[in-house]
């Protein structure tokens, strides 16, 4: 949850016994590298505030506060209790190595539990937690087990514990082990006496802490690193908006909102930055204004106003002006216009990017007493009330509906904007069902019944009336945010290398469920063979520099610029003012007037092309994209009669003259 | 408080547009749409109607007005043009058609042009118009031909050409036949060059019989189905507004996509958007001597150099824990795609799963496109009819547009329903309602709160069952809009002061009071305690937390330095709060642009990391 912060340690055993592995199976201590990995991952891209330390134990030095008389050897800090970054990260990938010593676990923890006391002082946090990964393969001194137990209890640490194999056997398994196949390798080999040994003394301390669910919070690697691929859901603290619902002037109920439902993105934003230096600072982004004329005149920002347009108008209209003039009301209210029946509120019309919850406050009982008998009275009667919602007075006031909401363990209402007039767009659509020649044979239809029957995503059992929802959309993580993750993590950790393709799971998520897929054959089969759907040939809606340059463009054809000289040219043109130089204007037109005229040499010209190019695409607009094409188009077209002739004259190879691929970017860039 | 504004656009702040998913439905716009309203002035149309109802020439001047002022607001670039025949006067570019009186040519309507309409309407028009027009002798034949020159002398390219009729009259020529042969050409010629052409028939005694005459006028309706032509002339105002606006938006498709059901199957389909928040439009740039609108070009160069940095020369980055991540353009293009366009089929579900508070954007429509696929509508007819008899919704996983990551969405079955008229109010197709993911739904800790006794909830029902309405989507103006417009208005036409607008979102607290009675203080004292007033307690609070928000905030919050940087090695910025962060900002010289939290730790952490 948000607004609370935890200190949590990471305890891992990089021992020589971790290395131990069966042949073909991953040692412990990669499996347990990982498990750290994707959560310190997760807790980098989630910014909260948590903080995190490292603790590895079984390495060949010794690095601690408690080390002293030959006791807590072979354990090492190795990173104090702050903020995880990318640093821990790489640390980890680069610096944590299988060692070759071997350390007592309990001695570690004593030392993340000393860790925990003397680094969080002074901080509030509400959560203390030491995670321990390890194969429990040394003997763990038993000694002092109890007080560390109570010192655990006061100081309000969790436990859990990260192990090779499973800490129960499955009961009616047996001894089988093969049953679980490779999911938790190290099972099959049998445990060591120390390691049963250390198990039984870990399920004591687990189940000492907490006496039902202790054994809850010893898992295994295998599963941990599973659980641990999904990026941490974006979570934010609801915000209380504190109101009163109001109906006339006499009936006031104080009622609190919170944003239930919304859309939500990404915290941060890209940033510009400049491709050599990468830094966001050699970058300047800068607007200018200029008028409509020839010389595209610049102004300065000063030396404009205000205004608006009213059809075909454009009335000056100052900040100042209309600010006075502006719409204004009393501000925050929530107050009720009437009651209608839910029906004619329709499900398509809701408007906005959110839904509200509105709960009585929480210290008044006599609000709540109020507010549950306007939520069941119109649950009761199937009606909503018709609100005017406004947020606080710098917010434009909206029309909506509070729905009641009547759960097992609470009540409250729901609010949804509503359209208003000029939101509305109302189109009408040629008939489908009179129509016909449109109109589906009942055969046809049937084969739509059994498309339906074969793809219900919600099962119904037999036995009871319980359904079975096999594929819950608000439960998928939103996929962008997981995908956006695991790029920004690859390349910061492995700088230079491709992006990696989607986690397979992923992938998966979004599909439709194997169960469906399998089902929905047959009847697919037979839509296909009941529906004749025909693709009407039409040309393409991407462009490609083919079609802008027409089909031939890839080869230069001789023929094909000769026929194009006569076209699109006129004398009028050309006489219609002398052409000096490319203009702005029609940069295009006076290239093509300029070669014809050859009053200036051809290098010379293209080259006032070219620039007249540079600067139409300094100006991030599709006018000006269109018009820089249109000059390419001109530039290759005068190009290629250029060679034509040149070749003619020298008789010598020419390579083509453009390449394509550029004018590709160009588009794709729009 | 932040978070919460975030979702509220202050005034005037341009918005970004998210993800451009709100822009409407203005795709591969290709050229203007245009409408000629052709409007019959002879006597019969300004005769009034009984009980002192509006003349039929009253009412079409009231729907022309509101077409001009629902496309100044809506769609400004529309060209909009009104001519009026079987006049008497004769006014048209080249004067060379008797009896059609231009009273506006094609062109974007403006505030003169909603004057001059308002000027013929009611007594006081109808007088204005017999004085400048006068009725005379009717040729629909020679208003037609004119009309055509219009479209004609129009040197940009339109895309939606439309010409409506306003009579009474189903013999406009009394059975001149030369003159109905002439009109029927005419018409036919206009057809050609794409303009369809309408019949708003008014109500006349008698009735009024489309058959004899304008069944070989107006253009043949889009589908075979009796809709296009309404046989039932208008009688009420209400009608025929509806009859136009039905009309007069052109509907453009925001996307035109596959819905897939499985391999090979792909059905085409558009998607409309039917509800769009109107929003104030931006303000635009005016250069101050001449007031004509400046261009703004935005350009991106190097700090150092000065030189323009072309795309190929910048690149995105991110920072996360300290560290700053960059990527190629494209590569933050390509993160976002998963598949191509287009919808595909997951499975069906019950209506009831659809929950109503599962929502996160407005809905948008979805109708077949036979052009693309043809066996398209059949498909989508019969998987619409199957839908809404077994009241199941098709789950679909959405993408949009090129590089968009998905969303899963809810296809849900409309049938298409007409009024008395047999005007379409509701048309066949598939709401798509959009689903949230886990991420969209925020965990709530809801207070425990004792539940109201039947007593209770029953006197509840009496306040609601007082106050019941039947509501109506299009009821409610936008306050804000409609101020802003009226404001532009009386500037534009130099009125003395903006015209008043009615706040239709505003309670009616004294009919509620009324209506409810003794009512409210029942309730009340079934659920209040005697002395519990719901507004002291928080007027009370607010009261003293503006007083103690002053006395707080004046003292400048400062952290020394060293404090600073320590947070900046530690990564602990996070906990300061903004006002402490702005104020380090100005404190180290740090410029930023953004107020954001993060961007301000971003930049003290660049600044005092160096």
């Amino acid at each position: 949850m948000a607004g609370t912060k935890s200190a949590l340690v990471l305890c891992m055993d990089v021992g020589f016994s971790m290395s131990n592995s069966a042949p073909g199976e991953e040692p412990p201590f990669e499996l347990a590298k990982k498990v750290i990995q994707k959560f310190v991952q997760r807790q980098v891209f989630a910014e909260n505030k948590d903080e995190l330390a490292l603790v590895l134990f079984g390495t060949d030095s010794t690095k601690n506060p408690l080390d002293r008389d030959g006791q807590y050897q072979n354990i090492t800090v190795h990173r104090h209790l702050m903020i995880p970054d990318f640093e821990l990260l790489e640390e980890i990938e680069n610096q944590v190595h299988p060692e070759s010593q071997q350390a007592d676990w309990m001695d570690a923890l004593v030392v993340c539990m000393d860790l925990l006391q003397t680094e969080t002082k002074g901080k509030k946090f509400d959560r203390l937690n030491v995670a321990l990964l390890t194969d429990l393969s040394t003997q763990a001194n038993q000694d002092h087990l109890d007080v560390i137990i109570e010192n655990l209890k006061q100081a309000g640490i969790t436990l859990q514990f990260f192990l090779p194999f499973p800490a129960e056997d499955d009961e009616e398994g047996g001894g089988d082990s093969d049953r679980r196949g490779p999911g938790h390798p190290g099972t099959g080999k049998g445990l060591s006496r120390e390691q049963k040994e250390s198990l039984d003394l870990v399920k004591h301390v687990m189940l000492s802490l907490d006496e039902e669910d202790g054994l809850d919070q010893v898992y295994t690697f295998r599963d941990a690193i599973e659980q641990l691929c999904m990026f941490k859901r974006i979570e934010r603290r609801p915000m209380a908006w504190p109101c009163q619902l109001t109906i006339g002037s006499c009936l006031s109920i104080r009622i609190v909102g919170y944003k239930a439902v919304t859309e939500e993105r990404l915290k941060k934003m890209w940033v510009t930055v400049d491709a050599q230096s990468n830094q966001k600072e050699d970058v300047k982004r800068e607007t200018v204004y200029c008028l409509d004329d020839d010389n595209e005149t610049e102004v300065k920002k000063d030396d404009t106003i205000q205004g608006f347009r009213y059809g075909s108008d454009i009335v000056p209209f100052s900040k100042v002006d209309q600010d006075q003039m502006k719409y204004k009301h009393d501000g925050k209210c929530f107050a009720v216009l009437g009651f209608t029946k839910q029906n004619l509120v329709r499900r398509h019309q809701f408007m906005g990017s959110q839904v509200v919850k509105m709960f009585a406050p929480k210290d008044d009982e006599h609000a709540g007493v109020a507010l549950s008998a306007l939520i069941r009275a119109l649950d009761e009667l199937q009606m909503v009330a018709i609100v005017r919602y406004a947020y606080d007075r710098r917010s434009n006031p909206q029309v909506g509906a509070a729905f009641p909401c009547v759960k097992q363990d609470y009540e409250c209402l729901m609010y949804v904007q509503l359209p208003f007039m000029e939101d509305l767009r109302q189109f009408t659509f040629p008939s489908l069902e009179n129509n016909k020649k449109l109109s589906p044979s009942d055969t046809q239809l049937s084969a739509v019944d059994s498309l339906i029957d074969s793809m219900m995503l919600v099962q119904k059992d037999d036995d009871d009336a319980d359904q079975k929802d096999i594929f819950k959309v608000h439960h998928i993580p939103n996929p962008a945010f997981q995908r956006h993750f695991q790029c920004l993590h690859h390349r910061a950790v492995n700088p230079g290398t491709p992006l990696p393709p989607m986690e397979p799971w992923l992938k998966a998520a979004l599909e439709r469920p194997d169960v469906i897929s399998e089902r929905c054959q047959a009847p697919l089969e037979e839509i296909k063979r009941k529906f004749p759907l025909i693709e009407v040939e039409k040309k393409k809606k991407l462009k490609t520099s083919a079609q802008i340059f027409g089909k031939d463009a890839e080869e230069p054809d001789a023929k094909k610029a000769k026929g194009d000289e006569e076209e699109d040219y006129n004398l009028a043109d050309i006489a219609e003012g002398s052409v000096t130089s490319v203009g702005s204007v029609d940069p295009a037109r006076d290239f093509r007037t300029l070669i014809k005229l050859k009053s200036l040499p051809f290098g010379e010209v293209c080259q006032q092309l070219t620039h007249r190019i540079e600067q139409l695409l300094s100006n991030k607009n599709t006018h000006y994209y269109m018009k820089s094409i249109t000059c390419i188009q001109a530039f290759r077209e005068q190009s290629v009669k250029f060679l034509v002739v040149e070749e003619k004259k020298e008789e010598a190879a020419v390579p083509s003259a453009e390449d394509t691929g550029d004018v590709d970017d160009l588009l794709d860039m729009m | 408080m932040a978070e919460w504004n975030a979702y509220y656009q202050n005034e005037d702040e341009d918005e970004e547009q998210e993800e451009g998913e709100q822009s409407g439905g203005d795709y591969k716009v290709t050229g203007r749409d245009s409408l000629v309203f052709l409007v019959d002035a002879s006597k019969e149309m300004f005769i009034k109607g009984e009980d002192g109802e509006p003349s039929n020439f009253d009412m079409t001047m009231q729907v022309v007005r509101s077409v001009y002022t629902s496309k100044i607001i809506s769609s400004h670039r529309d060209l909009v043009a009104l001519v009026f025949y079987g006049t008497e006067q004769s006014k048209n570019p080249r004067n060379s058609f008797k009896y059609v009186y231009v009273y506006h040519d094609l062109d974007e309507p403006g505030a003169k042009r909603v004057q001059e309409v308002d000027a013929l309407r009611g007594e006081k028009g109808a007088r204005l118009a017999a004085e400048t027009m006068g009725s005379g002798e009717t040729s629909l034949g020679d208003a037609l031909w004119c009309c055509a020159n219009l479209y004609s002398d129009i040197k940009l390219r339109l895309s939606h050409k439309r010409l409506m009729i306003f009579t009474c009259r189903d013999e406009p020529h009394r059975g001149d036949s030369a003159k109905d042969r002439q009109a029927r050409t005419k018409a036919s010629d206009l057809k050609e060059t794409g303009v369809i052409i309408d019949l708003m028939h008014l109500m006349k005694p008698g009735g009024f019989d489309v058959a004899p005459f304008f069944r070989d006028i107006v253009s043949q309706p889009e589908d075979e189905s009796e809709l296009g032509l309404h046989l039932e002339p208008c009688d009420k105002l209400e009608d025929l507004q509806k009859r136009v606006r039905a009309k007069e938006q052109k509907k453009r498709a925001m996307a035109r996509l596959n819905l897939c059901l499985g391999e090979g199957i792909n059905v085409a389909v558009g998607i409309y958007a039917t509800a769009v928040t109107a929003r104030k439009p931006a303000a635009i740039r005016l250069y101050r001597e001449t007031n004509e609108p400046v261009r703004s070009k935005t350009r991106t160069f190097h700090m150092q150099t000065g030189s323009l940095l072309l795309p190929s020369e910048i690149k995105k980055a991110q920072t996360y824990g300290k560290k700053q991540i960059v990527m190629e353009r494209d590569e933050v293009d390509s993160i976002k795609k998963f598949q191509d366009p287009g919808l595909y089929l997951i499975g069906f579900k019950p209506m009831e799963k659809l929950k109503t508070h599962h929502h996160i954007r407005p809905a948008v429509f979805l109708y077949p496109e036979e052009g693309e696929v043809k066996g398209s509508a059949c498909l989508f007819s019969a998987l619409l009819m199957k839908c809404s008899e077994r009241n199941v919704f098709a789950l679909c996983r959405c993408v949009s547009r090129r590089n968009y990551p998905p969303r899963f969405v809810a296809l849900v079955p409309q049938r298409e329903e007409v009024d008395e008229g047999k005007v379409q109010f509701t048309p066949p197709g598939f709401n798509v309602i959009y689903l949230p993911y886990a991420d969209d739904l925020r965990t709530l800790d809801p207070p425990q709160c004792p539940s109201a006794s039947q007593i209770q909830v029953d006197k509840m029902k009496e306040i609601v069952s007082k106050l019941r309405f039947k509501y109506r989507s299009e009821a409610f103006e936008n306050p804000v809009i409609q101020q802003h417009y009226r404001n532009l208005e009386a500037l534009a036409l130099d009125m003395m002061a903006p015209e008043d607008t009615e706040d239709l979102i505003m309670p009616k607290v004294d009919q509620i009071n009324h209506r409810l009675g003794p009512l409210a203080e029942e309730f009340k004292d079934l659920v209040y305690p005697a002395g519990y007033n719901p507004e002291s307690k928080s007027v009370a609070k607010r009261k003293t937390a503006i007083v103690g928000g002053v006395a707080e905030k004046k003292p400048k919050a400062e952290v020394p330095e060293d404090e600073l940087r320590a947070h900046v090695q530690n990564g602990t910025l996070g906990k300061l709060t903004v006002p402490v962060l702005k104020e380090a900002c100005k404190q180290f010289g740090v410029r930023t642009t953004g107020t954001k939290k993060q961007e301000l730790i971003d930049a003290l952490t660049t600044r005092l990391a160096a």
